[in-house]
Parts: structure tokens; sequence; C-alpha cells
């Protein structure tokens, strides 16, 4: 599904990518693992089209095409979601309108008919329940005022409403509480599926208790570099980044 | 003569060639001190960055044209179709001619009871003047409009104030005068529209007075969509009583020039005031609000919050003035201007003024000027709203707390409709 090949990107005159390779097929969960300032949140950007970031070299595959020839709304229309570290507040723009507007985005761009206002209000509050949110979320502005742990299951309603092919989550479990914690894995765990991708960028092995990973990455200076299965974040969470930069440079 | 003149003999003969009545003394009184003044120039301090040559320029074209009042038949329809689709009791001005009766979409033909309607020389009422384009009002009025709402007014439906201005042809200047008088205890809502059609270019000048009694409430919501070709200048003075409300909005969605000055004296303690606006302008538009709130005595409050979306090459103004005189303790006036510039051709000159000369007093003021957040476009797009539809959605934002606030339920569709549509044409025209 996802085929990224020595990527490098930068910002301003930093280089944050330095040769990255990462292949994520249907039907995985992939953990990226890093200390601050690897590159991971880089990487989602990326993946998502955040123009701040300039790819110097390398190629982004999704789905047979050349991913980084499309704009940030085609990407998203494509199927792929980006679950933000600082979901954005924008008063003025309701939560509904947003949700409502991306999915008939989406389904435009699939040729299929837009939902009406019922069949979407339904679909909303059945999301909404499964991740313990109040309905009176839909009608307030997008992350307006909400709480860290309400912005976070605010990003995984998206999700769930958008039902993308490759989700990527970029510390969506940072500053949760475990009651928020839960909640957020549960709507992931509803979302795996055989045709589906998920990515979830984290700092701490604590979310990986809840939604078990298929692959482990570490990522620091900007490449891959160790992989595994689950058990290599156990043995980070026990033995620290250094233990991996170590090994990697001896 | 300091000012932007115009031909003499041409303006006497407009004067005298409206009807001998009781508005005659006032308009030669007027017309001299015009032709002493002129129009202001940019010399002026509140006049800095709003040149009215092109006013001066359509009144020379006018007057050489025999200065005649032009038909309103063809605003007809048009007069119609508004008067049908906002739930109001409408009083008609048609280039300047109020016509007879009140139009409703249930097709009542009087206003409310306690609502009462004449015209100045009914009323035997003479049509103040000061500042040069009062003078020029005064001068070439043909009548003004009366209106005086009871204690006991009800006031079901808003009271619609259309003033309707254009012609084919021949350039058109109209003078447009209303004095409203809200008795003490009173509670009113009145809704403004200032809208043009025909091909010619047009100026449309128009003074309105509303003199506020003790304990009255007025909600007064002004909308201006004027087309592209049609320069207004718009003076309202109010004057407020002790513990009186006055909630005004301001819409400015259209025209080529327009100038608003907005003047509000609370001369009794406990008033409270305070004044919404919202001006979208796009290419080739100049939009001034001036708004002077005059605090002769406290306690009281005035806030006042504008908000301006730009795009292309245009120009806003924005001067709000609060004075506090001595005396007038206890006042609490706030003031805030933001303005998002969707263009790098459009350009807004904002001015918060604070004049304080009394000790126990509370004031405040704030002016933004940004562009749309990188960071919050970029998000919606992610989730796969166009860059348009995203920059629509963030500008329409921005202009919500504005429309939001609106005290008159009537108006809210259309008002929400129109203000749509113009941030439709300008993120259209932007984004390509």
């Amino acid at each position: 599904m996802l085929e990224i090949s020595e990527l490098s990107a930068s910002t301003g005159n930093t280089e944050i990518l330095d040769g990255l390779s990462l292949t994520v097929n249907a039907g995985e969960v992939h953990a990226i693992m890093g200390p601050n300032g690897s590159g991971k949140s880089t990487l989602a950007q990326v993946i998502a089209g955040h123009d701040d970031y300039a790819v110097t070299g390398g190629s982004v595959t999704y789905k047979g095409s050349d991913l980084l020839q499309l704009e940030p709304e085609e990407r998203a229309r494509e199927g792929i979601f980006l679950g933000f570290q600082y979901p954005v507040e924008i008063p003025g723009v309701n939560n509904a309108y947003l949700l409502k507007a991306a999915v008939n985005a989406k389904r435009k761009h699939h040729g299929l008919d837009e939902v009406d206002a019922f069949e979407f209000l339904k679909l909303a509050r059945e999301k909404m329940t499964l991740l313990g949110m109040d309905q009176k979320f839909l009608n307030r502005g997008v992350n307006e005022g909400f709480s860290g742990g309400e912005k976070k299951r605010n990003e995984v309603l998206q999700m769930a409403m958008l039902e993308p092919d490759l989700a990527i989550l970029d510390e969506t479990d940072s500053g949760l509480d475990i009651d928020a914690l839960k909640a957020v894995a549960k709507g992931v765990n509803a979302l795996r599926d055989p045709e589906r991708a998920i990515v979830l960028v984290t700092h701490y092995q604590r979310l990986l208790d809840y939604v078990q990973p298929d692959f482990v990455h570490v990522l620091s200076g900007g490449k891959i570099l160790r992989s595994g299965d689950k058990s290599l974040a156990l043995e980070l969470e026990e033995k620290g980044y250094d233990w991996v930069k170590e090994a990697a440079n001896a | 003569m300091t000012g932007l003149s115009l031909p003499d003999k041409a303006l006497e003969r407009a004067v005298q060639s409206l009807p001998d009545d009781s508005l005659s003394e006032t308009r030669h009184a007027a017309l001299a001190r015009f032709l002493e003044r002129g129009f202001p120039t940019t010399r002026l301090e509140d006049w800095k960055y709003t040149d009215l040559k092109e006013v001066a320029e359509i009144s020379r074209r006018w007057l050489e044209g025999g200065a005649t009042s032009a038909d309103t038949s063809a605003l007809d329809s048009e007069v119609q179709r508004i008067c049908s689709s906002i739930d109001a009791d409408w009083i008609v001005v048609a280039n300047g001619v109020i016509s007879p009766g009140v139009i409703s979409s249930s097709g009542t033909s009087h206003p409310g009871k306690g609502i009462t309607v004449s015209t100045y020389s009914e009323s035997s009422l003479a049509p103040a003047f000061d500042v040069p384009l009062a003078d020029f009002n005064a001068a070439l009025l043909t009548d003004g409009l009366h209106i005086r709402f009871n204690a006991d007014a009800a006031n079901d439906r808003p009271l619609g104030l259309l003033i309707i201005d254009g012609t084919d042809g021949l350039p058109g200047v109209a003078q447009t005068r209303i004095r409203i008088e809200f008795d003490d205890g009173a509670k009113a809502q009145l809704i403004e529209y200032q809208v043009s059609r025909g091909d010619a270019d047009h100026y449309a000048n128009a003074v309105v007075e509303l003199s506020i009694g003790n304990q009255a409430v007025v909600d007064y919501v002004r909308v201006q969509n004027r087309a592209e070709n049609h320069i207004q200048t718009h003076r309202t003075e109010a004057r407020l009583g002790t513990r009186s409300v006055l909630r005004y909005s301001g819409f400015d969605l259209g025209g080529q020039l327009i100038r608003n000055d907005l003047d509000v004296a609370i001369d009794a303690p406990e008033a409270e005031v305070s004044i919404a606006g919202l001006y979208v302008a796009g290419d080739g538009q100049h939009i001034d609000n001036h708004v002077r709130i005059d605090h002769q005595t406290g306690p009281a409050r005035s806030t006042q919050e504008y908000r301006g979306i730009l795009g292309g090459r245009c120009r806003c103004v924005w001067n709000g003035k609060a004075i506090v005189q001595p005396g007038a303790d206890g006042t609490d006036a706030e003031q805030a201007n933001h303005n998002l510039l969707l263009s790098d051709r459009s350009e807004i000159d904002a001015k918060p003024e604070l004049e304080i000369y009394a000790d126990d007093v509370k004031c405040s003021h704030g002016t933004t000027v940004g562009q749309i957040d990188d960071n919050a476009l970029f998000y919606l797009r992610t989730r796969g709203l166009d860059k348009k539809d995203a920059i629509r959605a963030l500008t329409r934002a921005f202009g919500a707390s504005i429309v939001s606030r609106l005290a008159i339920s009537e108006l809210a569709e259309s008002l929400t409709a129109m203000v749509e549509a113009r941030l439709a044409e300008l993120t259209e025209s932007d984004s390509q």
C-alpha cells in the first residue's frame, strides 16, 4: 500500500529525514517509535503533504502511484488520514460541518452520492457512542476549547467517519489519561481490517498495550535504525533509545 | 471654499427646482453653507483615506444632466422581491423619494400599532445640518421620513427601511433623510437595507437620526449591498437616554465607494451601546467605517467590534473613536477591529482612538490584521476539503461572530445567504 524509499526531507535548511525506507502493506499495523526530534512527526506530515517540508530525495508510492505529486486533499480522498499530534482549533467552523464536508468530499471523489443530513447524523452518533464522546461536540467549533483528550478523540472520530485505507496517527496517545487512551485504542482497533493499514507514531510503549502492532520500527536521525515485532517496543521501554543507537553505531 | 466644489449656478438651479414648501428655507440655508465649504477633502484627518473626488464628479455630471430625480418604476420589481423575501413592514425610499404606505409580505399597508410614519413636511420638521455632507443632503432633500415609536409600539415584525437607488443612462444623485424617535420605554427592531440597481453611476447620500428615549431598547441592523458603480455616504447620529439600549450592526457587502459615519452621543447615565460591523470588500471597492462614541456622562458602557474580510485590490478603513468627556466617570468603552486579508493587494487602514478626560474609566482597544491561518488550512485540506472550500470555510468562520449575534431573526437567513454569496465571489477570484 505504502512504499517509502530512501526518503529525504528538510525544512528551511535543516535536513530531517535522511534516506528513510519503509513498506506498509494492507492489513498491517506498524508502530514508529523514536526519541524526540528523530523525524517521526515530519514523516507523518510529509505523507499528508505539508508544504513546510521539501522532499529532497527518494520516493513515496501509495497504491502504486507517486504520492508526492498529490495535493493534501487528493491524498485524503484517496484514503490517507493523518491524526494530528496537535489538532488545530478552528473557531467558527462547526465540527459537524467539517465531518460532513470531509465525508462528502471523499464520496464525490469516488463517484458516490453525498450523504444526506439524516444519514450523516446517524453515522456520526454511532461513532461518537463508540468513542464515548458527547453529542454536543458536533455543534462546537472544530477542537475549539477542547481538552487534550477531547481533541484526540475528535481526531479518532474523524478517522472513524472517513474510514481511511491508510491511517497515520501522530502521537495520538500523548497527554491522554487512561480512559481517553482506552477510547482511542478502541477506535483504532475498530478500524483494523485486512484491507487497511495503520501507522502509529508514538514516543511511548503505552498505546501498544491496547493496540498490538505487527511491526515496530525505531526512527532516529531521520532514518529507521531497527525494525522488529512488538517485543522490540518492550525492549525499548526497558533499555531506552540509546541502546538502539549504540547498537547501530557498533 | 476649502473643499471639493460643484458649479454654483447649476447647484442653485437644482435647489430652486425643488417644490416651494416648508423645507425651502432650510434648503437655501444649507446650500449657502455647502457653497462655502464644499465636500471635505483628504487634507482633513477624518477624510485622509477616503477621497470624495468621485462624489463631486458624479454630482457634477448629474447637475449637467439637469439634476432630475430619476424615475423609480424600474426599481419596482426589486422592491417587491426584497419586501416579500424578508419578513418586515417595509417603508421604501427610492432614489430619495419616499413611497407612500407600508409593504409587507403579508400585504398590510399600515405600520404596527404605536408606530407613526410621516414626512418632515407633514411634521413641520426641518433637517438638521452641520457637517458638509449633511449640508449637501439638506440642500437637495425632497422630503424626509419621520418615524415615531410609542412606548406601547407593537413591533411584531421589524420595521424595514428599504433605501433603493439606481437609474439607467444618466448618473443619479439621491438624498435620503430619516429621523426616528423612540419614546421612553419603547422597544423596536429596525432594518435599514441599502441596495441599488441600474447601470448608471450613482451617488446616494443619507442622514439618519435616532433619538432614543429613557429605557428604550433598539435593535438596528444596517445592510449595504450596493452595485459596484454606486457610491454611498451615510451618516447616523444617535442620542441615548437614561438606561436605554442600542444594539447596532452594520454589514457592508457591496458598493464602489462607501463611507459610513456612526456618531453616538451618550448624554444620560446607564445607557448601553453595542455596535458590531462586518465589511467584505473585493476588487475595486473602498469601504470606510468611522464610528465615534461620545461618552458625555457616566456610568455607561459602549462596545464596538468590526471585522473586515478583504480580497483583491481593495481598500478598507476603520476608525473607531471613543471620547470620555470630563465627568463621565464609570465609563466602560471597548473597541476592536479585526481584519482578514485574502490578497496582498488589499489594504486596511485601521485606526482606534481613545480620548479620555475622566478618571474613573475602563477603556480598551485592539486591532489585528492577519491572513488565513496556514495550519488551519492544511488541517482542513488533510480532511479532503478543496483549498478553495477550506479558505471559504475559514473566511466564513472569521465573519461568523458578527453574523451570529444578529438580534433580528427575520433577517438572519437572507443576511447569511448574502454574506455567503459575497464570500464565494471573493474566494473564487482570489484562489485563482
